[in-house]
């Protein structure tokens, strides 16, 4: 038993108190789990290797290329931010293993952008960093739920919801692709689900749809999917899965000399990952494409022009793609956040400045995250463009026109959102 | 007596188990010693006729580790029936865990007593088990009248015993170390009624699965069941390669293989919906063979092919135990007439979404068992016999002593949920014994903060994986189950941590913490302290 008497508390707090002023003038002695007077240590799961890895393992390397950048330009507050990665083979089993051993073994303070919905639910559940108070950082996923800050409260969305973007397609095919008949190719689960219900809130009709499990992809399935398709005699195919979907989709039809019009999300449709897997860049040509972030040869961005050359400088010889673009916009932003959360970061302290200051951090896409107290909602808009002879995704009449709209019975409008300015040198530090 | 020497005299005695000493016939006699040093065994009746049996070390320093055994089969086995043909029925007393000899060795050489009995019924048997402890106790202090501290421990429906004598005597104990620890009946049989009810519905529409006839006929029919389950596993394990359903399958059951739904994903949707875990002796959903099925496999196939192997482990236990409490409650005593086994597997269907075959195939299979389906009957109960089954001994949670915990997080039979509960319920407890301090720190402003009385520990699947594979592929199950999975399936240095937690607790008042005890829980392999882990309750309690 222990006992404390009121007048020793007193004095052990008064004794408290004054250290803690001490402390806030040094970055040392920081209790928070993960962060040492000179270390930052973050922790990332996703697959690295097997089939759903394709392009996806990039994502790893670019968030360490932008801080290493970081770290060499000061990091935060004298903190060099590390990022261990873990390879998680998209099996959800091996996430939960592997996010205990960050969390447990590794001690991370955060999680940063683990990637497919089956493993971000399987970890919520299994290892569950919510009761921990571990923060979830941009997670690669767009299932809709991730925003719901009752359920993932230390989760946080990065990619626009798959029902937003459904509802994107839906309003584009129904000004322009009017009388086609549409055929859609889903992954049959949380993630199809979702994409489901936004063509249901755009009214979309399709001739045929063909759901496949998750994992299940391989050319021999394509060739199935194909016959099924070919028999709707569709007009225009719409591929909404991962990047191996897509690329058996593709390199099949080119094998089969099947050309509907193709239409593919944007985490399934990164040209140069499809390009490198080996579709044919006439197979792409004129096919139809979504993008929060812009498009990754735009050399004109400034985003795009700075993250290019450090990722060009971390990984020579590896093409700068939208999964770079994208994993090293989340280390951006990452960065922002944990310099806003103060002197010593804490858990606490960084996501109530997601709460609280989130939808503000500079960030490249072209539409804000929708962070608040109450929604952890990512990105909130994706423009519509296509693809070029060359096989890479451009805005249309070269013009970035972004859509933004919600994941439930809201319009789906042209944004007006304009982004700022980025700081100099990509730094906020 | 010097330690070694001690050690060695135990050792060439035919410990634990090979003693004989004739047990007097007189329920309630004074027990019957040998009076040999260093190890002095007594043997005796309770009142109740339950056999016990008493060891003494010479160096007796007053404390003894009072053990209670977990299930055992109610009813004789035929020779003929798989896996656990040949069995009969046996009050053989158990005073340490399995007679493990070194666990036994441990506590004589801390001049620890052991006493355990056979209980006088098996099959589901608190309520006469905890009175038998309670009385062998007290017949252990009239033998040895230096006793001053009764440690307590159990497995399986023995840590519900173990349980049940803190909750109700903590008087009588100065610890309690309740391992692999059941859950109350109605939540066990739930989880065993859903599983049968899934395999008759889907794959033999000719098991019964409950609502047993009594006397021999009963039996017959558990047998028969016991047979019918079995073979279906069996079947199922060949449709992994196949696709095929068992011939033996129901119309409804047939229509899903006409649909194209894999029957390993039916098996496993079983698994789910009943709360087996997806980590079984041989599968750790995790590991794939090298080549193309390096990510399919752990993806797709090898959650099944746990359930399959938790399945058949869990099936007899489900079968007779349903058997046994039917008989004491005097009818039925499964109901799903209201499960809704689509909210059930909300989560799983998600996680095992690719294993599961894709939300067209979840929905099929949801529908087939569905109270609309007329080819899926839902099992009725007896409101009368559930009702007695509901007033069979249940625990609360409630930690009136220091307690260890240490359960196995893929138990395929007593499930870490079962220990998740009690973690529960004592966090709740925990915090109000603060608020009640802080209460009465405003009248005696002395604050006095409340001792933790609850150590969890968490026996683990090996991290990396575990499932191995042969050169052509195919997944290697003759190897021994791993840590973590299995039913009660510790190490003898697992069981030592527990023992030595015990013996210092007892000692102190307090419970081991800090490094020392993860140090130790590392050492004796894959045990973890983790205050965040989180097992899933059992589904009984989600409904």
């Amino acid at each position: 038993m222990k006992a404390m008497n009121r007048r020793k508390l007193f004095s052990v707090s008064a004794v408290l108190a004054a250290a803690s002023l001490v402390a806030t003038a040094i970055p040392a002695n920081a209790a928070e789990v993960g962060v040492t007077a000179s270390e930052i240590k973050l922790g990332m799961t996703l697959p690295m290797t097997g089939t759903a890895s394709l392009g996806y393992n990039k994502i790893p390397g670019a968030a360490k290329a932008y801080f290493d950048y970081l770290n060499a330009n000061g990091g935060v507050n004298g903190r060099k931010i590390t990022l261990i990665v873990k390879d998680d083979q998209y099996v959800p089993t091996q996430a939960v293993t592997k996010t205990n051993e960050l969390i447990l073994k590794d001690k991370v303070m955060a999680l940063l952008a683990p990637l497919g919905t089956a493993n971000v639910k399987a970890v919520a559940s299994s290892v569950n960093p919510a009761k921990r108070g571990v923060p979830v950082l941009f997670v690669n996923t767009g299932f809709s739920g991730f925003a719901d800050v009752k359920k993932y409260p230390t989760t946080y969305s990065i990619l626009p919801s798959y029902i937003m973007e459904a509802k994107i397609m839906g309003k584009y095919i129904a000004e322009n692709l009017s009388g086609k008949k549409v055929g859609l190719l889903y992954q049959d689960d949380d993630f199809g689900s979702d994409a489901l219900a936004g063509f249901k809130a755009a009214g979309t009709n399709f001739t045929v749809k063909v759901p496949y499990a998750s994992g299940s992809q391989s050319a021999a399935t394509a060739a199935g999917w194909i016959t099924k398709f070919k028999a709707a005699e569709v007009d225009v195919v719409i591929l909404f899965g991962v990047t191996s979907a897509s690329l058996y989709m593709l390199a099949t039809a080119a094998a089969l000399k099947y050309s509907p019009q193709w239409m593919i999300d944007s985490v399934g449709g990164d040209s140069t990952t499809l390009k490198l897997a080996g579709v044919p860049a006439g197979v792409l040509y004129n096919a139809i494409g979504f993008s929060p972030v812009p498009a990754t040869t735009d050399l004109t961005d400034e985003y795009v022009k700075l993250f290019s050359d450090i990722y060009a400088k971390a990984v020579p010889g590896s093409a700068f793609d939208l999964n770079v673009l994208l994993g090293m916009n989340s280390a951006f932003m990452t960065a922002q956040a944990l310099k806003a959360a103060g002197q010593n970061p804490t858990r606490k302290s960084l996501m109530a400045v997601l709460n609280t200051k989130g939808s503000t951090l500079f960030n490249s896409a072209l539409s804000p995250v929708g962070y608040t107290g109450t929604s952890h909602v990512g990105l909130t808009g994706e423009w519509v463009g296509k693809y070029s002879p060359t096989g890479d995704l451009l805005p249309i009449g070269g013009i970035y026109t972004t859509y933004t709209t919600d994941s439930g019975a809201g319009a789906v409008v042209k944004s007006t959102y304009k982004r700022p300015a980025m700081p100099a040198k990509g730094l906020t530090n | 007596m010097r330690k070694q020497r001690f050690i060695a005299l135990l050792s060439a005695t035919a410990l634990v188990t090979g003693i004989i000493v004739s047990i007097p016939v007189a329920a309630n006699a004074a027990p019957a010693c040998d009076g040999k040093s260093p190890v002095q065994t007594c043997v005796g009746l309770t009142s109740d006729g339950a056999p016990y049996m008493m060891m003494v070390p010479a160096n007796f320093g007053g404390t003894v580790a009072l053990y209670s055994h977990g299930y055992r089969y109610n009813i004789d086995i035929p020779a003929g029936i798989p896996l656990i043909g040949g069995y009969k029925v046996t009050n053989t007393p158990e005073p340490v865990p399995g007679g493990n000899s070194a666990v036994a060795q441990y506590l004589f050489s801390q001049g620890i007593a052991v006493v355990g009995s056979g209980f006088a019924r098996q099959g589901w048997n608190p309520d006469s088990a905890i009175a038998t402890d309670v009385e062998l106790i007290g017949v252990f202090k009239a033998q040895f009248p230096a006793t001053t501290k009764v440690i307590a421990w159990g497995s399986s429906l023995g840590a519900v015993i173990t349980q049940g004598l803190a909750e109700k005597h903590p008087e009588l104990i100065s610890a309690a170390a309740p391992m692999c620890l059941a859950d109350n009946v109605p939540a066990e049989l739930t989880m065993a009624g859903d599983f049968l009810w899934g395999l008759k519905v889907l794959f033999d529409p000719t098991i019964k699965a409950g609502n047993y006839s009594a006397g021999a006929a009963g039996n017959a029919e558990a047998y028969g069941d016991l047979i019918k389950v079995f073979t279906v596993m069996g079947k199922l394990q060949a449709s992994l390669t196949t696709n095929a359903w068992p011939d033996t399958s129901s119309p409804t059951g047939k229509a899903l293989a006409a649909g194209g739904v894999p029957p390993r994903s039916a098996l496993l949707l079983l698994g789910l919906m009943a709360g087996l875990p997806t980590q079984s002796a041989h599968f750790d959903s995790i590991s794939g063979p090298a080549g193309a099925l390096k990510l399919s496999f752990p993806l797709a196939i090898s959650p099944a092919l746990a359930i399959l192997e938790n399945g058949t482990n869990a099936a007899a236990l489900a079968i007779l135990a349903t058997q046994d409490v039917e008989l004491q409650a005097g009818g039925a005593i499964f109901d799903n007439t209201k499960t809704d086994y689509a909210a059930r597997i909300d989560n799983e269907r998600v996680v095992f979404n690719a294993a599961l075959s894709g939300n067209t195939v979840i929905d099929a299979l949801l529908g087939a068992i569905s109270p609309a389906n007329p080819g899926a009957p839902r099992a009725v109960g007896s409101a009368a016999a559930i009702a007695k089954m509901n007033a069979l001994h249940s625990n609360s949670g409630k930690i009136n002593v220091p307690t260890i915990l240490m359960t196995g997080v893929a138990d395929p039979i007593t499930p870490a949920g079962a220990s998740q509960r009690v973690v529960d319920a004592y966090a709740e407890q925990f915090a109000k014994e603060k608020m009640a301090a802080f209460a009465a720190y405003k009248s005696t402003k002395t604050y006095v903060a409340p001792v933790n009385k609850l150590l969890m520990l968490w026996n683990t699947t090996p991290g990396k994986g575990y499932t191995t594979f042969d050169a052509a592929g195919s997944p290697i199950t003759s190897t021994p189950a791993a840590t973590g999975t299995n039913h009660c399936n510790f190490s003898t240095a697992q069981l030592l941590v527990v023992a030595k937690s015990l013996v210092s607790t007892s000692a102190t008042g307090k419970l081991p913490s800090g490094g020392a005890i993860v140090t130790a829980g590392r050492k004796a392999g894959n045990l973890v302290l983790d205050p965040e882990f989180h097992a899933p309750l059992l589904k009984y309690y989600n409904q």
